[in-house]
């Protein structure tokens, strides 16, 4: 047992309520709080077998041992975000012992204490934006319409083959065009509800189920958590006027992606701020 | 796409491989062949000669794929941080 490591899940405020007694975390240890100076690592001991640098490393590149740690880790910070708003560590942030945490907690207390009050009474919601294969080939009216009606003939002829590849290709261009201009506004309209906005890269890749169509937006809101109800009606709004885009919202999560520290991200004050809301939809 | 060499699946593998490389190929003619079209600057009988040649390009690549069992997401590789090969859609 002294040989452990200490995994650290989170980092919040004292939480109002204990955690579940049979929450279990990494390697099931029931995870336990140490508290320093006004702060909580939520942690448990971890094995140096699994966890010291060299195995980790080696598990780092396994997927099956990376999506069970990452649903144990997971697991914790969404039963610890019941009961309080943690900042969520990265996964597998490991030290050697409690004093090792504590170190931390005391170095690292003013950025910590910086993004916690940013994220404090926040959740975070996830909207993603999915342009669906079929509709990009002929969704609506007009040239698009006919060029997906036609295309279930054979073509007649070579120049009609080339003259349907034109038209399909304009109309791949349109619904790709409509859905960026739809996820620009339904991202602006969604961050006026949110104290913060993250754009990550839109999803593609093996891990993208590929009946799930193109991605076109992927987003993170920090939202206040007494604000949620409006931003999921925002979003319920959209229904049904967006043929062939699906909207996925995930959440509520901790704040994971707003774990950055403000300060060192407002420092040229007002300009990125802005960028970042122009970007919009952009892949 | 996935490379397992496995006696069984080796076949299908190196086809899935070498189609991929040909779709790669004939999706670049094609789109070179459609913006010539748009541009106009092909005779009409040039236009029927280059479509109906795409034309059976493509109808050979269906039946090639469907010979083995592979579907048009198959013949693609993924090159990490530069995306896939080929446009998904």
């Amino acid at each position: 047992m002294n040989d452990d490591l200490r995994y650290v899940y989170a980092v919040c405020r004292p939480p109002a309520a204990p955690l579940h007694a049979d929450l279990t975390g990494v390697g099931g240890a029931p995870p336990r709080q140490l508290t320093h100076e006004g702060l909580v690592a939520v942690v448990s001991p971890v094995p140096e077998r699994d966890f010291g640098r060299e195995p980790l490393r080696a598990h780092l590149e396994d997927l099956r041992w990376l999506a069970e740690t990452a649903r144990a880790h997971q697991n914790v910070v969404a039963a610890l975000a019941t009961v309080t708003c943690p900042l969520p560590l990265r996964l597998a942030t490991v030290f050697h012992d409690d004093s090792g945490v504590r170190a931390m907690l005391e170095d690292e207390s003013e950025r910590l204490h910086r993004i916690l009050d940013r994220i404090d009474g926040h959740v975070e919601w996830g909207v993603k934006v999915w342009l669906g294969a079929a509709s990009a080939d002929g969704d609506g009216s007009g040239d698009s319409g006919s060029a997906a009606a036609a295309s279930s003939r054979a073509p007649r002829s070579g120049r009609d083959y080339l003259r349907r590849r034109r038209a399909g290709n304009a109309a791949r261009e349109e619904a790709l065009a409509r859905a960026d201009v739809f996820a620009r506004r339904l991202h602006g309209d969604l961050s006026r509800y949110a104290a913060d906005a993250r754009l990550h890269p839109v999803q593609s890749g093996p891990l993208t189920d590929a009946g799930s169509g193109r991605n076109i937006l992927n987003s993170a809101y920090l939202v206040p958590r007494t604000w949620s109800e409006e931003f999921l009606e925002l979003i319920g709004r959209t229904e049904g006027t967006r043929p062939g885009l699906r909207v996925e919202v995930t959440g509520p999560w901790a704040a994971y992606s707003f774990t950055d520290d403000p300060d060192a991200r407002e420092e040229p004050h007002g300009g990125e701020g802005a960028a970042r809301q122009d970007a919009g939809g952009t892949p | 796409m996935k490379m397992d060499l496995e006696p069984d699946t080796v076949e299908r593998d190196l086809v899935a491989l070498v189609l991929t490389v040909v779709e790669l190929l004939r999706e670049l003619m094609e789109r070179q062949a459609v913006r010539r079209f748009e541009s106009g600057e092909l005779t009409e009988d040039q236009e029927e000669r280059v479509g109906m040649t795409l034309m059976l390009l493509e109808d050979r690549m269906t039946r090639l794929r469907e010979r083995y069992g592979l579907r048009p997401e198959d013949l693609n590789l993924d090159l990490g941080p530069l995306g896939p090969l080929l446009p998904r859609d």
